[in-house]
Parts: structure tokens; C-alpha cells; sequence
């Protein structure tokens, strides 16, 4: 396997081709995972939560602020907002019979994400989301591929 | 708790290290095997690295977690590694056990383990510093570990970036079975356990 960067959890990375990106044992959490084909350029962040408070401790650690900060960091570096392509991977209801209000906060770490990336006019194009399985992610830069892990199934690539 | 960091989690592994005793006594009397537990470790860390300190994301395990409401607010997590997990349910129920596809009876009866050994360990703990625990039912689940603690993390990292997270490994003496109990307290909460235990800036 390639080189690859695994990106913890309130973390975010960006690399160019050849060296992979990776989030390993996504639960509730989700990681937004943005592409420029052309430059052959990726992106990820880890998010744990949905919204950042008022006065936010780290950007990576929320939907709203972290995917803000991975578009403008992709930007930084030479991509194209235009030619960004997001897919999401996560977001899963790791214990859905407990009855306490974060059970739920796969769904609205995904809802918080998408509601970013509509306001940011970058393009969804994939997501393996929600179910109530863990799953790990890998961005393959060299064609914006995503391949997804999981404990018992098949994996499968978005 | 900036001054001292050392004593305090000197407090929290004593505290931890009587929840886990009693668990590990109901738990040996469930199974009707000897259970040790190996000394309590407690470690400060970053949300992005808990999962790296208890062994890889990637692992598979069995996890039953609750977390109490009321005074004390905390998540408390029971995870057995696949091996022990897969172990443990074949000798409860006397079927062959597969861990991909856990029937109801599987896993209510994996539930009930961490349900048990959950309630002793707050029952030790409660009784020591005289603070009610409201525990949630649990819920379990046999996935990544990375996974199964995204929402004991979410549940405590709404306020702060790193962790505390008590670690108590157990074993059996004469078997292959293994596993941990890990505590993760909110700040509220280990004030309240210092409070009643002594606190060392005092």
C-alpha cells in the first residue's frame, strides 16, 4: 500500500498525489473528504461534532467550522472551489438504544456538514453514511477514489 | 488541577481501581472464572489519540457503554477484544458465536454483561463518595474500536479537547479472556470525585 497520512479524530490533512489519506474506525463522527481532479490534491477532516459554539476550542473538531477550514486550506494550496467534489463517509448510530440526546449525532454531524457544503457551493457527489455500522475511509489521490472498511462486510469504493 | 496533575490522577486511578474490583468480582461470579484486574492507568490525551492509546482504531471489540446522568456526568465503557468477546458469549448461551451476525439473545446477553459489571462498578464507586449514580441503560455493539468510541468521545468532547481516560485491565487466570473498563469523566465530574476523596490543592 502507499504512503498515506491517517487523520485523527478533531484533525484535518491535506496531500497531493501519490500519498493517500485516511480516517480509521469512523463511528459517529464523519470525515469530510474534498478533491481537486485537477491538481490531483485532497483533503480530509475528522469531525466529531456537529456545531461549533460561540467561542469554538479547534475548528477540526466541528462539521460547520472544520469543513469551512479544509475548503479554505485546499484553496490555499491551488484548488479550484469550482472543482472540488466532496464525498462523506461516517455518520453512523454507533448505540441506538440508548436513550440520551447525542444518540443521534451521527445524523446531525452529516446534516451540519451538508448544509456547510451547500453554502460553500461545493459539489456532493458520494456519501456512505449513517446505518449503525463502523466504517474507515481512504482517499486514493491519484483519482479521487474512496474505498470504505468495515469490521464484517465487503469493502466498497464510492 | 493544572498545578498538580500527578496527584489528581493518582485520586481518579484509586477511585477507578475500586469501581473496577468490584466489577471484576461480579463478573467472575457471572462466569464462574477467576478474574484479576491489572493495576488502573490513567492517562490525559488528546481526542485525536485515544483511540492509539487503547491499541489502533482498526481493532475489532465488543463495547458496552452507559453514561451517567445527575450529579456525576460520565461515560463508562466495558470492551472486550473479539477473541474474549467471542469466548464469553459461547459460554453464556452454549451456541457457537458469530460475531458478524449477533442474534437478540447474543446480544442481550452481552448488554447484560456490561449492564453487570457497569452497575458494581458504580455501586463501589457511589458508595465511596456518597454521590447517587444514574446510570442509562447500556447499549452494545461488536465494531471497529475507533467506532464504538466515537460517541463516548462526542459525549465528553463537546467541552474539552483532551481526555481523561481510566483504563483497568482484567484477565482470567486459567482462560483466554481479557478486557478493559474505561472511565471517561467530564470536568464537572472529576472535580466532584477530588471533592470527596481530597483534594490535593487543598
Amino acid at each position: 500500500m502507499r504512503d498515506q497520512t491517517i487523520v485523527g479524530i478533531a484533525q484535518m490533512a491535506v496531500c497531493r498525489a501519490p500519498r493517500g489519506l485516511a480516517c480509521l474506525g469512523l463511528g459517529s463522527c464523519v470525515a469530510v473528504i474534498l478533491y481537486d481532479p485537477a491538481m490531483k490534491l485532497g483533503g480530509m477532516v475528522h469531525i466529531l461534532l456537529p456545531k461549533a459554539p460561540h467561542k469554538c476550542d479547534s475548528d477540526e473538531k466541528y462539521a460547520d467550522t472544520g469543513t469551512r477550514k479544509l475548503v479554505g486550506e485546499l484553496i490555499a494550496k491551488g484548488a479550484k472551489k469550482e472543482r472540488l467534489v466532496a464525498k462523506l463517509v461516517g455518520g453512523a448510530q454507533m448505540f441506538p438504544n440508548l436513550s440520551l440526546s447525542i444518540s443521534d449525532i451521527g445524523n446531525h454531524n452529516i446534516d451540519e456538514v451538508k448544509k456547510t457544503l451547500k453554502e460553500l457551493g461545493v459539489k456532493l457527489v458520494a456519501e456512505e453514511t449513517q446505518g449503525n455500522r463502523g466504517r474507515s475511509a481512504y482517499l486514493n489521490t491519484e483519482n479521487g477514489s474512496v474505498t470504505i472498511e468495515t469490521a464484517f462486510s465487503a469493502t466498497k469504493t464510492i | 488541577m493544572a498545578e498538580q496533575p500527578g496527584r489528581v490522577l493518582d485520586i481518579i486511578t484509586e477511585f477507578a481501581n475500586i469501581g473496577a474490583g468490584s466489577a471484576a468480582t461480579a463478573l467472575s461470579s457471572l462466569l464462574d472464572v477467576e478474574l484479576m484486574n491489572d493495576a488502573t492507568t490513567c492517562e490525559i490525551l488528546p481526542l485525536a489519540k485515544v483511540s492509539d492509546y487503547l491499541g489502533g482504531a482498526k481493532q475489532v471489540v465488543a463495547g458496552t457503554y452507559t453514561y451517567l446522568c445527575g450529579d456525576l456526568k460520565c461515560g463508562v465503557l466495558v470492551v472486550l477484544p473479539s477473541d474474549s468477546a467471542k469466548a464469553l458469549l459461547q459460554h453464556l448461551t452454549k451456541e457457537s458465536v458469530e460475531l458478524s451476525a449477533l442474534n437478540t439473545i447474543q446480544l442481550s446477553a452481552l448488554k447484560e454483561v456490561g449492564n453487570i459489571c457497569l452497575c458494581w462498578y458504580l455501586i463501589a464507586v457511589s458508595k465511596m463518595i456518597s454521590v447517587d449514580m444514574i446510570p442509562a441503560p447500556p447499549d452494545a455493539t461488536v465494531d471497529l474500536l475507533g467506532a464504538v468510541l466515537d460517541m463516548p468521545l462526542a459525549s465528553v468532547g463537546a467541552k474539552v479537547d483532551t481526555v481523561i481516560a481510566v483504563h483497568t485491565q482484567f484477565k482470567a487466570l486459567d482462560r483466554e479472556f481479557e478486557g478493559y473498563f474505561l472511565m471517561l469523566p467530564e470536568e464537572s465530574t472529576l472535580k466532584l470525585i477530588l471533592d470527596r476523596m481530597g483534594d490535593p490543592r487543598q
